[in-house]
């Protein structure tokens, strides 16, 4: 297996961790082949996560628009409501087939780790989830499902408080435990062979899509966008369509309030080439290296990393990345809420942002999908005041008086 | 290794020289540069040297010490809200240095190396006094596209391996081989911290180490006591106290150096038996 695309990527962790990484490696190869481990993978993405997804014409929001046909490709409807489960059934299996009893996992909105505590209790795993402060308290309701599937969550406190302080508290978890704990990483991101084990996962997405999208129109789409906060989603559906050149790859950052240093949490327009968490790529840093501040009204793009391979197909031109704020993405949630009947989750309404702007501007015989890689319904309590809705509101403080959750 | 000419020999191969005549474990000790402050940094690291420490490991403080424990990760943290910069960080090596008859072993996370650029910052490093470099996360296999190992070479700095008690056969081979200086074990699997014990198979890991490499062996991670220090003579060298000194720092603000000095006093010049 390849331990680089192109400069990006590799294996940049303590030799403590080298061992381990191998084991998973060469784990993995054997079972990329081994028809068992494909037809148990498939099982529960079927049986367990909800799989295929559907691809839906957004017919409405389309005439609004008067541009090209958009189609969404509706993750959220996975089990947990994200794509994340995906590729957490694979690792599943993996920490099983290795022999490890318990999962560490990150999170930064609470999807994967609320996928990987769902797993973990599907397949009998014990399950440890670091997650920054702040996300705890964004993403509550998360939190909750969480520890109801019986996943021990442990708030981290220093740094930023988000995702990449989550991932370093898992890495510092896993080398303490390295023996009976396998390391179930969220995204395309970290040492090799995370982002290429995580990207193999996640590519059924693309090739359902490719599937669907070919019985609809009789042909491939003309533009594919996704989020991306690591770019698991992104790799997922791009890899579908990454071998024809004539399909257009976006993938959409967080661009948040404005462009100043810790605003957002684009790492192209911001960034720079560097080597962190185990990996090579751009990365949101100062010029002495030091990670930056970074923000987004999304938690699961607030990450100042990207996924080595998302970087690498970037300088290729063979992936164009562009951005939406806090702003449009909220835009984008209503718009696909009252034309559609789906909300998407916050991160997901950044790939919708952009889908919204393009599609006018291009002809009726175009054909964009939109990646939805989640559901709405973890940021409701973001939502609801971002649209200052009072009646929510009051409601909540006088249910927080009307329950009891004490003693 | 070719080190025929005495005067080219790199301080560090000096130094081991000196502690194995003087038969007694070597005493490496760890600082996070800019905490509490610069200043106090550079007074530590002078009463250390004074008290009789062999190598001071100086840390450039980073964002994201993934090998790190709490101790050492706060002090990061707080040192760079400080206002530590690599810049700042290679002055105190200067100064340091100037100060201190003792080798200086500048620890770092890869991606301050490599934004620095890594031949600027091997050859800042030897220019301001350093003669090592331990790099815990840049791994030999990602040599080929960092030349990282290659330009501490052409410098003349000394790039400290460190390896764990799960390093297996083949990677423990990989490492020695170019290995310089000594080898720095961690003696648990685990990140940096004090813990009460040592690793109860510390011994039998040892003699493996030994096995493969030809040049003396470091042990840290989690030591702080003199018991630890005894325990590891005859099969250590040398031994390296992080996480301990800066709990002693914690613990007594304003009296760093006192306090820091009478506790590398008790465990230094403790001989092999
Ligand atoms: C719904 C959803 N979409 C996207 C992301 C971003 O991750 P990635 O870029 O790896 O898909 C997350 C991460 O938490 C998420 O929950």
């Amino acid at each position: 297996m390849k331990r680089h695309f192109g400069i990006f990527g590799g294996r940049y962790v303590p030799e403590l961790l080298i061992p381990a990484l191998e084991e998973l490696e060469n784990e993995y190869k054997l079972a990329k082949n081994d028809p068992r481990f494909k037809r148990e993978f498939k099982y529960h993405l079927n049986s367990f996560a909800g799989r295929p997804t559907p691809l839906t014409l957004a017919d409405n929001l389309t005439k609004k628009l008067g541009g090209a046909k958009i189609y969404l490709k509706n993750e959220g409807l996975n089990h947990t409501g994200a794509h994340k489960i995906t590729h957490c059934i694979g690792h599943a299996l993996m920490a099983k087939r290795m022999g490890k009893g318990r999962i560490i996992a990150e999170t930064g909105a609470g999807q994967h780790g609320l996928a990987s505590a769902a797993v973990a209790a599907r397949f009998g795993l014990s399950c440890t989830v670091y997650m920054g402060e702040t996300d705890i308290i964004r993403q509550r309701p998360n939190v909750f499902w969480m520890k109801s599937l019986g996943a021990e969550v442990v708030p981290v406190r220093n740094g930023n408080k988000t995702l990449k302080d989550a991932v370093n508290a898992a890495i510092r978890d896993w080398i303490e435990n390295v023996d009976n704990s396998y390391y179930l990483l969220g995204s395309v991101v970290g040492p090799h062979p995370y982002p290429t084990m995580t990207r193999d996962f996640q590519s059924v997405v693309g090739k359902e899509a490719r599937k669907q999208i070919l019985k609809e129109e009789k042909k491939l789409p003309d533009i594919v966008t996704a989020c991306i906060g690591g770019g698991s989603n992104a790799m997922g559906i791009f890899s579908g369509f990454i071998n024809k050149d004539t399909v257009e790859l976006v993938g959409v950052e967080a661009g948040g309030t404005d462009s100043t240093i810790g605003k957002h949490s684009s790492r192209i327009t911001g960034g720079s080439i560097g080597v962190v968490e185990g990996y090579k790529s751009i990365f949101l840093q100062d010029k002495d290296g030091q990670l930056q501040k970074t923000h987004s009204i999304a938690a699961g793009l607030d990450y100042a990393g990207l996924g080595p391979e998302i970087a690498y197909l970037h300088s290729k031109n063979r992936i164009r990345i562009k951005k939406a704020s806090d702003a449009e993405a909220l835009n984008a949630f209503k718009m696909l809420s009252r034309y559609e009947g789906i909300f998407p989750a916050l991160e997901s309404a950044h790939a919708i942002a952009y889908a919204i702007k393009k599609a006018p501007r291009i002809g009726k015989d175009k054909i964009i999908i939109a990646n939805i890689s989640g559901r709405g319904d973890k940021d409701l309590f973001i939502i609801a005041s971002a649209f200052k809705d009072k009646n929510f509101g009051s409601f909540l403080k006088d249910e927080s008086e009307r329950r009891e959750y004490h003693e | 290794m070719n080190q025929s000419e005495g005067s080219t020999m790199n301080d560090i191969d000096k130094k081991l020289v000196v502690i194995r005549n003087d038969n007694r474990v070597g005493i490496m000790a760890h600082l996070v540069a800019g905490y509490p402050s610069m200043k106090k940094t550079e007074s530590i690291a002078k009463t250390m040297a004074n008290a009789g420490v062999d190598f001071l490991e100086l840390q450039m403080p980073f964002s994201d010490p993934i090998a790190d424990g709490p101790a050492i990760m706060n002090a990061c943290s707080r040192s760079l809200a400080g206002g530590t910069k690599i810049t700042e960080f290679m002055k105190s090596i200067k100064s340091i240095s100037k100060n201190v008859s003792v080798p200086l072993i500048i620890m770092a996370y890869y991606n301050n190396v490599f934004k620095y650029g890594v031949d600027v910052f091997c050859s800042d490093a030897k220019y301001f006094g350093a003669s090592g470099l331990i790099v815990p996360d840049m791994p030999i296999d990602e040599e080929q596209s960092e030349h990282f190992m290659g330009n501490a070479k052409k410098h003349g700095l000394y790039t400290i391996r460190v390896i764990s008690p799960v390093s297996t056969h083949e990677r423990l081979k990989k490492n020695a081989k170019g290995a310089e200086g000594f080898v720095y074990c961690t003696s648990r699997q685990g990140i940096t911290g004090v813990h009460k014990e040592l690793n109860n198979n510390i011994e039998g890991y040892l003699k493996r180490v030994r096995k493969e490499f030809k040049i003396p062996l470091a042990v840290g991670f989690g030591i702080s006591r003199k018991e630890h220090v005894r325990t590891l003579a005859g099969h250590a060298d040398v031994v390296v106290i992080g996480s301990a000194i800066l709990n002693i720092i914690n613990k007594h603000p304003r009296n760093e150096e006192k306090n820091v000095g009478r506790f590398i006093k008790s465990i230094s010049g403790i001989k092999v038996h």
